[in-house]
Order: C-alpha cells, then structure tokens, then sequence
C-alpha cells in the first residue's frame, strides 16, 4: 500500500499530461470542424462560418481555448457537441452502458476462459488438445476483429438465422437483449480469450521451469493442486498486466464489433468524433478512456501486492 | 458426470440466447414497411442531424416538391407564384394538410419555420441574410427578397415545414433533441427515434387527406456497415434498401437477382464522380493540358472496374441526361495517342527523355491526386493513365475532413468527388454551384473565376423563363465542353432493389423512392 500511495504524484502527473495531449492532439490534426457542421450542398457566407466560429470558440488563441478547457474540466463539465447536438457528459454516459454492457462481459468471459484455457495449455503441452486450442488462439489472436465478427454474422445471423444482424433491440426483456448481444459479445469474448489464453500459457510454462512446482510435486501435491495453489497465481501476473494495459482497448478498440454489428458504443462514438473532429467530444472521451487506464493500473498495483508478497514487502 | 453438467449448460444458454428465432418472423403479420439503410442517425436533432433531416421530410412535407419528371410541383403549397422581379415568392397553402393533432397547417406555420431556417440553421442561413420581409394572408405566405431570387422554389425542396406552436418555445432549435413523437402534416409523422436500435418509425397520420396509404407504419433501420444492410435486405430483414445520392452497391446486385425476391429500379443519377482540376495553378489551369487529361482516361474502364458496367460514358458537357434541359454535347473518348499529341503541341515535352514531361516552366510535372479513401479505386486507375502519357502523379489518400481542408486551400491538382443530385441544381444550377469560386461549402471546389462563366451563372440565376432557363442551360454545357473545369468520369446508374412482397414504388431525381408518392402507393402484392 506503501508503494501505491508513492505512485500517486506519478498517476497525478500523468493525468496533467494526458489532459494536455487530449486538447493538442485534436487540434493538430488537419481539418477544419466548421466544415462538418454546414453539410455538403449546402451555401454558407464567410460571415456566418466567422460566427460559427466565434460561438464555439475556436476563434480565440489556443492557451485561451486551453484555459478555458481546464475551468470547465475544474467544474466536471466536458463541453457541448455541437455536431451531436448534446451535453457530452450526457452522450458518454449513454455510450459508456454500452460499452460497459457487452464489452465488459465479453472481457470478463474471455479473461476467465483464456485464464482457464490458457493454464490448461501449459500444463499439458503435449496434450493433443492443448495443442489444438494454441494453434485455435492464435488464429483466433491473429484474425482482425472485424474479420471475425463479419464471419460470425455472416454463419451464424445469415445462414443460420440464429441472431439478428444488429447488436442492439428496438424493444424487449432481457432475453430478446441477451440474443441481440450474444454474437458480439461471443466474438469479442472469443478474441480477448484467445489473447489472454496464450499469455497465460507461455506463463504457465515460465512458472513451471522453477523450482517451487517441483518442490511442491515432491511433496506430494498432484499436478492439478500445484497449478490451483502455486503456479495460476504466479503466472497470473502477466495477465493482470494485460488486462489493465487492454482497458483503453476495451473501451475504444471494440470499434470494429461495434461497427459490425450496429452497436452505439464508445468505439463508434470515438471513431466518429475522429472524422468529424468533433474537439469536445474527443477530449471527453480521451479523457474518460485515460482515467480509466489509469485506475485499472492502480487496481492492478493493488492486485499485484495482494497476489505477490515480495511487492507487498517492497523487495 | 462433469461432463454432463457442461452440455446441460450450455444446451440452457444456447437455448435463452437464440429464443427470440422462434415464433416467426413479425413482418408476416403487421403492414410495415422496412427501409434498410447505412445512413446512420446520430442525434435526435431534427434539424441538426443530415440523414435524419432527410428521412424527416415524410414527417414534415416541404413547400414544394419533385416530381419524377424531375418538375418542381408545390407540394404543402398547392401552388405558388413569382413576381416579376423575382424577388417576392408566394406559396398559396393546400388546405387539405393537417398536423397529425388533427389541426389544419396554417401560413404562420411556414412562415415560422422558413424564418427558424434562415435564423437558426447555419446552412440555411442565406435565407435570413437575404429575407427582407414575410406576408401572411388567410391561405398564403409572401416571401420578399432583398435581390431576385429565381431557385426559391427548388430550395424549398428541401425546408421541412413544422408546427409553429409545437416550436416557437425553443429557443435554440439545433440544441433541441427529443425522441419523438413528432408533430408532422405528411402521410406519416415521425413517431420515434431510437438511436441505440437505429431504428425510426413512422407511424399514420389520421388526419392526412390525401391519397390514402395501404401501409400502417414505415421503420428506417440503420446499420453502421453496408455489409449488414446487404444482409439485412437478403434475409428479409428489410424490405428495401435506401442510400441518399447512392446506389444499393453494384457487388451485391446478382447475389439479390439471384434469390428470386427483388426487383430492381434502375434509373441513371443527377449526381455524378467527377475529375475536378485545380484551375488556380499550373498546369490545370491550361486549357490544353486539360483536354489531354481528358483524352488520357479510359472511361470505359472506370465504369467496368469502379461500376461493374452500371454507369455511362458521360458527356464533355459534364451534366446528365436525367436532368432537365440535358444538351447531347460530343462524349468523352479514350484516345491516349491524341492525349499525348496534345501534351506535345502544348509544349509539354519529355525533354530529358526519362520517360515524364516537362512543364513549361521547365521541370517536370508531377501531380498530386488528392481522394478520400472511396475513391481509393478509381484514383489508381486515373494515376496509371496520367502516368501511361508521362505525366508523373502521386495519390494523396485523406479522410473527408482534411479533405475539405486541402481543397478550400487548393492544395492538390486533382482531385476526384461527386455531385450529389441536391449539388447539381444548387445555385445557378447544372453543377455550377461545385465551380463557382463565389462559393464555400463543404462539397463544392470554387476554382473558376472566368468571367464568362460567372456571368453565364448570374443570367440563369436572374431568370425564371423556362426558354431563357433552357437556352442558359445549353450554353452552360457547351462551355463545359469546351473548358473543361471538370471531368465527368462515369454518370452512375442508381439501382434500388426491392421485395416483390412490394409494389407502386415511385422515384424521383432528388431523393430517390423515399418520397411522398412512394408512401402513398405501396402496397403489398396482392393486397
């Protein structure tokens, strides 16, 4: 706990940093967001883009703008967009149970089945089965997400008619919700699975090249006691690692599954935000998706001193 | 035993997660109609929203409309006039349009959603700074203008008319975001925005007067890939696909013909792909660097390989035949040889012998290509032929933002875009509004300032003569022949595929099937 509370001026630093680059980074990019809110056949005065311009206060000088971001950041307001016509506090929120809804599902399934599978693998490495599901992960690991998804949709939606090609129902319990998100939160599952599964194998097989399995072999303790008690332990680590390194992932890199599958999520509010240069809603969700890393990486400190003494201790 | 527990488990998931598969498909029972599309909707901001203004306008009909002659008919106005200055506007309100309240749609209406137009919406805006004063009478209201006006009747085209008392207590109709439902005066109001489904759904209007709809309800179904909409539409889930100023793309037509369900309209597209060349700088600017260019593109082979052969090889007069006053100037022809003799003769030379000519400043011409990314296709294609008459090229690839950017600062020397259909009759008309360098917007590249042609753009806009209209339009497409600011690469055909389940679709040049006869006049086969 020593250590993590030595960290906080770090994480208070890097979220300075981070807020910085949210405001620069938009604004470097090429393109004018004027442009974006007056459509393509359309016929507007150089006056009124000047008082476009003026009301979102892009004419002012950039440490102004900056100022200006910082006090509203100071009173938890994250602006107005006015290409989504909404407070992006408001847009993120909703966004955000989406994400959270089917992404964090997904990361959960796949984190428990990549962690089991992942561990099995190792352990028996000559298995025929084990091989089976390296050569299947890192297939999977290796495919585009978007790639699985549209093959997912295509068998399973398509040809089978067993889900709806979108992601999202109209209406319905949770039951017709659960068969609108089953497919992409399988696909999504099965990738983060499939990831976390050879990380944890490769662990799995580190671990076991020390001496403690062995000791604890001699003890008599079975292979599959030495893994619960000792080795998944250990060999967790990485993937807590992973984990809290994948939370930026989880929050915008589901993009593509959104896409697929029609879904409002985070990724596609990013994505278009991206295109539109729609400043405050980049900087709401940079910022967002940048405390969240930084508290899974404070989760994952923590969980680091629990699962292993010697960072407790502080050796 | 573990085993068995496994398989039971997951038997039970299996089976709650594809529970909704059974007990049929709704459709079979309800007289909906469902219109798939990739136009996502982003904001419950009717006014502020592009594709969901454009679905709004069979909520909220326009002063006027087109039809599919491609004639702009009145539409909330049963008719209107135009002063002979053409400066005061008067549309005379069809009595028999009422609010889906049941109360009548009255001249205050319009005159107070042409005034939030011109007020509020940044690119209606021209509207108020040229508006000099509105009369309403009992059935009419006179829009007088600061300067003549001759295009009033096609912009109104595209101003959705709303309830006054519905909207006059917001303040800020662009900040105004509601779900639904909508008050509108069409065959159908808009019931309900759902974003999170992506779906709108319009439900009857009761007090809608005109020719009665056979159809209950009209759901627009969004998918964020055209891929799932093509899928959509294949599996029955959609009964038609709809893409503004787009065709249902050309890959996926033989797989639909293939099934048997869908029919298909076909109709050729007022707006086009075109070659714009940066006529502020060298050698663009030059007439006979042009024409080469011109001769230089095989346009036959852009249609087969970016149409799949569902597109013409256009004219040098740039504009379409399906729009009115279309004049048959001489085609566009592939002739690489002629390109070069005339590269030659303009004093474009390969004089080093490298194989790339010289400009005639002496250094050797190289070209950027700017394109967004979906025009990554034919960009190659036009990159090769510049390159095959030694003109070197590199293709610049930007998203649509930077894009407007580069083009507004004239940062390319090419660039390849389209024109919608709104596009080709803005401003003066046949595609003038994309030349004019009068002009910003966010389509339009305003590199020609030649005075002839500016001149020619103002007579067509001071006119309402249709035998001016149609003498102007004539000559606007010979100077395009013979100066070449832009290169039509292919006029496209629009295909719309269609359920069989489905008949009476109606198309017109500006929108497509989704417009008010279309609605009217569907209904299921055999019914």
């Amino acid at each position: 706990m020593h250590a993590i509370i030595y960290r906080w001026p770090r994480y208070l630093i890097s979220l300075f940093l981070i807020i910085t680059l949210n405001f620069a980074l938009p604004r470097m990019m090429p393109g004018d967001p004027i442009a974006n809110l007056i459509g393509e056949s359309a016929y507007v005065s150089e006056a009124t883009i000047q008082e476009i311009t003026q009301s979102l206060g892009l004419d002012r000088p950039l440490h102004e703008q900056f100022t200006l971001y910082l006090q509203s950041l100071a009173s938890l307001d994250l602006g107005y967009s006015y290409l989504l016509h909404a407070e992006v506090s408001s847009i993120i929120i909703e966004r955000m149970i989406w994400t959270l809804g089917f992404v964090g599902i997904a990361t959960l399934i796949g984190v428990i089945l990549g962690v089991l599978l992942g561990a099995a693998a190792g352990m028996n490495r000559s298995q025929k089965s084990s091989q089976l599901w390296t050569y299947g992960s890192i297939a999977i690991s290796s495919t585009p997400p978007y790639f699985l998804g549209l093959i997912a949709l295509s068998i399973f939606s398509f040809h089978f008619g067993l889900f709806p090609l979108k992601g999202a129902p109209a209406t319905g319990g949770i039951l017709t919700w659960l068969h609108h998100l089953a497919l992409p939160i399988a696909v999504l599952a099965l990738f983060i699975a499939a990831r976390n599964c050879l990380i944890m194998r490769g662990s799995v097989i580190q671990e076991l090249h020390e001496h403690y399995p062995l000791y604890a072999k001699a003890k008599g303790l079975t292979d599959r006691m030495v893994l619960r008690r000792h080795i998944l332990k250990n060999a967790s680590l990485p993937v807590i690692t992973q984990i809290a390194l994948d939370i930026g992932f989880i929050f915008s890199g589901a993009l593509f599954i959104e896409i697929v599958f029609s879904m409002p999520g985070m990724g596609m509010l990013i994505y278009d935000a991206v295109l539109s240069r729609d400043y405050p809603i980049l900087e709401g969700c940079l910022l967002v998706i940048a405390i969240m890393v930084i508290l899974a990486n404070i989760a994952a400190d923590i969980l680091y001193g629990i699962i292993d003494p010697r960072i407790r201790r502080g050796e | 035993m573990r085993i068995h527990t496994v398989g039971i488990v997951f038997v039970t998931v299996s089976i709650l997660l594809t529970a909704g598969c059974v007990g049929g498909d709704p459709a079979d029972h309800e007289n909906v109609l469902r219109i798939g599309t990739p136009m996502e909707i982003k904001s419950q901001n009717v006014f502020g929203d592009y594709n969901l203004g454009i679905f709004f306008a069979l909520s909220n009909p326009t002063l006027s409309r087109m039809n599919e002659n491609g004639e702009i008919i009145g539409y909330l106005a049963s008719h209107y006039t135009v002063s002979d200055d053409n400066r005061i506007w008067t549309f005379y309100i069809d009595d028999s349009f009422f609010w889906s309240d049941g109360t009548p749609v009255t001249p205050e209406d319009v005159a107070f959603s042409i005034t939030t137009y011109g007020e509020k919406i940044p690119s209606a805006r021209w509207i108020g700074e040229n508006l000099d004063d509105i009369l309403i009478g009992d059935n009419y209201v006179s829009f007088i203008f600061t300067q003549p006006y001759t295009t009033i009747d096609l912009e109104f085209c595209s101003y959705r008319i709303v309830p006054a008392r519905d909207w006059e207590s917001i303040d800020e109709p662009l900040q105004y975001t509601s779900r639904g439902p909508y008050t509108g005066s069409g065959p159908f109001y808009l019931d309900d925005i759902n974003l999170q489904a992506g779906i709108l759904t319009f439900e009857r209007n009761q007090h809608w007067r005109g020719e009665e709809p056979s159809i209950d309800r009209i759901e627009v179904h969004s998918y964020s890939n055209i891929d799932s909409a093509m899928l959509a539409l294949e599996r029955g889930d959609v009964d038609t696909f709809y893409r503004y100023a787009g065709s249902y793309p050309y890959t996926g037509i033989q797989r639909l013909e293939a099934t048997g369900n869908f029919d298909f309209i076909e109709t050729t597209n007022v707006g086009l792909i075109f070659l714009g060349l940066n006529l502020k700088s060298a050698p663009t600017d030059d007439p006979a660097f042009r024409e080469a260019i011109a001769y230089a593109i095989n346009y036959e082979e852009i249609i087969r390989i970016d149409a799949l052969g569902y597109g013409e090889v256009p004219n040098r007069g740039f504009v379409p035949p399906s729009m009115e006053f279309f004049r048959d100037t001489p085609p566009l022809s592939y002739n690489p040889a002629h390109a070069e003799a005339l590269l030659d003769a303009a004093g474009y030379a390969d004089k080093t012998g490298n194989g790339y000519r010289q400009g005639k400043d002496g250094e050797e011409i190289g070209l950027e290509i700017l394109i967004r990314s979906e025009y990554a296709r034919t960009g190659e294609l036009i990159a090769d032929y510049l390159n095959d008459i030694g003109v070197r090229t590199t293709i610049k690839t930007v998203d649509a933002t930077t894009w407007f950017t580069l083009k507004d600062s004239y940062s390319y020397d090419l660039t390849i875009t389209r024109t919608t259909p709104w596009g080709m009759y803005m401003h003066a008309g046949y595609g003038t509004g994309y030349f004019d360098s009068r002009r910003t917007g966010q389509g339009v590249l305003h590199y020609l300032d030649d005075p002839p042609f500016l001149e020619l753009c103002d007579m067509m806009r001071d006119t309402t003569d249709p035998s001016l209209q149609r003498e102007y339009a004539w000559q606007m497409q010979d100077y395009y022949a013979e100066n070449l600011p832009g290169i039509a690469l292919y006029w496209n055909k629009i295909v719309t595929p269609y359920n069989t389940a489905f008949t009476g679709w109606k198309t017109d040049p500006l929108y497509g099937i989704y417009n008010m006869e279309t609605f009217v006049n569907i209904q299921r086969s055999g019914a």
